[in-house]
C-alpha cells in the first residue's frame, strides 16, 4: 500500500467540523446519553425522598442532585446539538 | 506506561460485592443500545480507508483530544491506580502528572507537525518513511501482536471484575463485550471507536466524580483527610509527592526522584504518549494541523484532574472504609493469603468498594456502566489500532500491495473481527494460565521505551540512518527484556539498575515493581539511542532532500493558521505547565 508524500501546505480534503455539520454530532450522542441516565437517576432520587436509601450520606440525596445535574447537562447538549440545527 | 500489575487471580477469592437493581440495568442497557446504534449509524460514513482507519481526518481538536485521553483511561487502570494510591499514597499521582502531561505537550508542540504533515497513517508508517521497511516491519509486527494480547487481557479483566462486583458469569461478560465491541468497530472503524471513547469519557466523569465529592464531605475536607491518613499509616510520606524521594528508603514506593523524573517523566511517559499508536491514532484523526496540536493539550488539561477521581478515592478508602464490625478495613495485595483464603478485599477493589459505599440504585448503575465502558473502550482502542497497523503496515505493505481502496476497507473490517476472535482466545488463555497476564502487561514496557528512542532520533537528528534506526530499536528491546529477566531470576540484581551495586537488602526489598520499570525503561532507551548513534556514524546518511517533512531541520513547519495568542497551542501548553507546576508545589 503506498503512502502519500508530505504536502505540508495542502488543506485536508475532508476538513469538516464533525461536531457541528454532521446530521448527528458526537455531542448530540453525549447529550442523549446523559439526558437518559439523568432522568432515570433523577426519578430514583425523587423516589428516595420517601424511601431513603441505605448508602452512606444518603441523607444528602446524591441521586436527586446528581440526576438533576446530568439531566440539565444532557438536556442542554441534546437541544444545542440536535439534528438539523444550523 | 500505566499498567498496574493486576494478576489473573484478581479478586477471585472475594464474595460478590453488590447486585444491580432494575434501574441500574436500564442504564446499562441504554448505554449498550447507544453504542450499537452508533456503529450502524456511522457505517455509512466509513467507505474509504481514510474514513475507516483515520475517521476521515475530520475530528475537531476537542473530540480528538478527549478521545486521546480517553483511550488511556481504561477501567483496569482506574481500579489499579486507586489501589496504588491506597498502597503508596499520593506518590501514585506522579503517573498522572509528570508521567503524562509533559509528554502530551511535547507531542503537541514538537512531534505532531512531523506526524501530521508526513500524512502517515500510523507510527510504524512513520518509521517506514524515516528508517525504511525493516524498522516498520519490526515495530508493526510487535505492535499488532501486543494490541491483540492487551485486548484479551482487558476482556478477561472486565469479566472478572463483573463476576466479583456483580456475580456475573465470566463467559457471559466476555462474549457480550466482545460481540458489542467487535460489532461497532467493524461497522464504524476508528470513527465509531472515537465517538464511543468520548461517550466513555463523559460517563467516567459522571460515574466516578461523585465518589470523591461525597468522600471529602464524609472525611471533613482535604485538611482533615490528610491528618487522618497520616495518623492511620503513621508515615507523612504518604501525603508528599517530592519531599520524600531523596532516597529509596524514605517513601512507600522505594523510588528515587531520578527514577521519577528521567525514567517515568521522560522515557516511559514520552514513549507511551508520543509513540504508542493506540493514542497517537486519535490525534492523527484531527481535521487540521492546529487541531492536531491542540488535541493533546486539551487532553492534558483533563488528564491533570483524573487523580481527583482515581487517587483521591484510594486515599479516602484508607480512612473511611470500615468492615462489618465498624473497624477500619484493611486491604491486602492481590494473591495474598488474606485475599485468597480469608475473604479479605484487595487493593484493586478500592474503587468498587467506594462505589458500593456511596452509590445507591441508579448511581451504582451509572458507575458500573462507566467501568464497563472503560473496559470496552480499551478493547476497541486496541482492536482499531491493530486493524490499522495490520492493514497498512503488514497486509498492505507485504502481502497485497496493489489492492483497491475498498479491498483495504474490507480487510480492515475482517481484521477487526479476526482480531476480536484472537482477543477472545487470549482471554481464555489468560483464564487458564494466570501468569500470562503479568507477562502480557510487561510486553508494552519492553517495547515502548526503545521505540521512543528510535522515533525521537528519527525526528530530531538528520544524521540517523536506516540501519541505525533498526539496530537501535532492536538493541533497546533486547536490552529491556534482558534486564527484566535478570531481575526475575534474582531480585537482588536490581541494584545494578538503580546504580547502587552495594545496596543493602532493605533497599532492594523496598524497591517496588513500579520503580523497577522506570529504571528498565531508562536504560533500554539509553541503549537504543547509543546504538542508533554508533551505527548511524558507521553507515551512509540519507540525502537531506529525502528527509523533508520527516526530520527537524530538514522541514519547514507550515503555519497552523492561528491569528491570535489565544489560538496558539504553545500558549495553552504554557498555561497547562504552570498549573501542573503549581499543583506539584502544593503537594510537594
Amino acid at each position: 500500500m503506498s503512502v502519500s508524500h508530505p504536502q505540508p501546505d495542502a488543506p485536508h480534503p475532508h476538513a469538516v467540523d464533525s461536531s457541528t455539520e454532521r446530521p448527528l454530532s458526537i455531542w448530540f450522542f453525549v447529550g442523549v446519553l446523559m439526558l437518559g441516565c439523568g432522568l432515570i437517576i433523577l426519578g430514583q432520587g425523587i423516589y428516595e425522598f420517601w424511601h431513603p436509601g441505605i448508602t452512606v450520606l444518603a441523607n444528602l440525596h446524591p441521586a436527586f442532585w446528581w440526576g438533576l445535574l446530568m439531566t440539565l447537562f444532557g438536556g442542554f447538549y441534546s437541544i444545542h446539538f440536535r439534528p438539523g440545527k444550523g | 506506561m500505566h499498567f498496574v500489575p493486576m494478576p489473573a487471580v484478581l479478586m477471585l477469592a472475594s464474595t460478590q460485592l453488590t447486585h444491580l437493581a432494575p434501574i441500574d440495568i436500564a442504564i446499562l442497557l441504554l448505554y449498550f443500545a447507544m453504542v450499537i446504534f452508533i456503529g450502524f449509524y456511522v457505517k455509512g460514513a466509513t467507505n474509504t480507508s481514510e474514513q475507516f482507519f483515520l475517521a476521515g481526518r475530520e475530528m475537531t481538536a476537542w473530540i480528538a483530544g478527549l478521545s486521546f485521553v480517553s483511550a488511556n483511561l481504561g477501567s483496569l487502570e482506574l481500579m489499579g491506580w486507586a489501589g496504588a494510591a491506597y498502597q503508596y499514597g499520593i506518590l501514585a499521582t506522579h503517573w498522572y502528572w509528570i508521567g503524562a502531561i509533559p509528554a502530551m505537550l511535547f507531542l503537541s508542540i514538537v512531534m505532531m507537525p512531523f506526524y501530521y504533515i508526513s500524512k502517515t497513517h500510523s507510527v510504524p508508517g512513520y518509521l517506514q518513511l524515516r528508517f525504511g521497511e525493516s524498522a516498520r516491519a519490526l515495530s508493526g509486527a510487535c505492535f499488532a501482536f501486543m494490541t491483540l494480547l492487551m485486548a484479551g487481557v482487558d476482556m478477561y479483566a472486565m469479566a472478572v471484575v463483573m463476576q466479583v462486583v456483580l456475580g456475573w458469569d465470566i463467559n457471559f461478560s466476555m462474549w457480550v463485550s466482545a460481540v458489542t465491541v467487535g460489532a461497532y468497530v467493524m461497522l464504524g472503524g476508528l470513527r465509531s471507536a472515537i465517538i464511543n471513547e468520548v461517550l466513555q469519557f463523559v460517563l467516567i466523569w459522571a460515574g466516578a466524580a461523585l465518589i470523591p465529592i461525597l468522600g471529602l464531605i464524609e472525611a471533613g475536607g482535604w485538611t482533615n483527610l490528610k491528618a487522618q491518613v497520616i495518623a492511620r499509616v503513621g508515615d507523612p510520606a504518604y501525603m508528599h509527592m517530592w519531599s520524600t524521594t531523596g532516597s529509596f528508603q524514605s517513601n512507600p514506593m522505594g523510588v528515587h526522584w531520578t527514577g521519577i523524573v528521567f525514567g517515568l517523566g521522560f522515557v516511559i511517559s514520552f514513549g507511551y504518549w508520543t509513540t504508542d499508536f493506540l493514542v497517537v491514532q486519535r490525534v492523527l484523526s484531527a481535521n487540521s494541523l492546529r487541531a492536531a496540536r491542540m488535541a493533546p493539550i486539551i487532553g492534558s488539561a483533563f488528564k491533570m484532574f483524573v487523580p481527583f477521581f482515581v487517587i483521591l478515592p484510594g486515599l479516602l478508602a484508607l480512612v473511611l472504609l470500615k468492615d462489618p464490625s465498624g473497624h477500619l478495613m484493611q486491604l491486602y495485595p492481590e494473591g495474598s493469603d488474606m485475599v485468597l483464603h480469608h475473604g479479605a478485599h484487595s487493593f484493586n477493589q478500592v474503587l468498587p468498594l467506594m462505589m458500593v459505599r456511596y452509590l445507591g440504585p441508579g448511581l451504582l448503575g451509572l458507575g458500573i456502566t462507566a467501568l464497563m465502558a472503560g473496559f470496552m473502550s480499551g478493547m476497541a482502542g486496541n482492536v482499531s489500532a491493530f486493524s490499522t497497523v495490520w492493514t497498512y503496515d503488514i497486509y498492505g505493505a507485504y502481502i497485497n500491495k496493489k489492492a483497491s481502496d475498498s479491498h483495504y476497507v474490507f480487510m480492515g473490517r475482517l481484521s477487526t473481527v479476526l482480531g476480536m476472535a484472537t482477543a477472545i482466545g487470549t482471554a481464555y488463555l489468560v483464564r487458564h494460565a494466570a501468569s500470562i497476564m503479568d507477562y502480557v502487561q510487561q510486553l508494552f514496557s519492553f517495547f515502548i521505551a526503545p521505540l521512543f528512542g528510535t522515533v525521537i532520533m528519527g525526528m530530531l537528528w538528520k544524521r540517523a540512518t536506516k540501519a541505525g534506526g533498526f539496530w537501535g530499536l532492536l538493541a533497546g528491546t533486547v536490552a529491556s527484556v534482558s534486564m527484566w529477566e535478570m531481575v526475575r531470576i534474582d531480585k537482588a540484581n536490581i541494584r545494578f539498575m538503580i546504580l547502587q551495586p552495594h545496596a543493602s537488602p532493605e533497599t532492594i526489598v523496598r524497591v517496588q515493581a513500579m520503580a523497577e520499570n522506570l529504571y528498565r525503561a531508562l536504560w533500554s532507551w539509553c541503549i537504543c539511542v547509543l546504538v542508533t548513534v554508533v551505527v548511524s556514524y558507521m553507515t551512509k546518511p540519507r540525502p537531506e532532500s529525502e528527509l523533508t517533512g520527516l526530520v527537524y531541520g530538514a522541514t519547514v513547519i507550515p503555519h497552523d493558521g492561528t491569528t491570535s495568542l489565544f489560538q496558539r497551542p504553545a500558549f495553552w501548553a504554557v498555561v497547562v505547565i504552570v498549573v501542573l507546576f503549581a499543583l506539584n508545589l502544593w503537594l510537594w
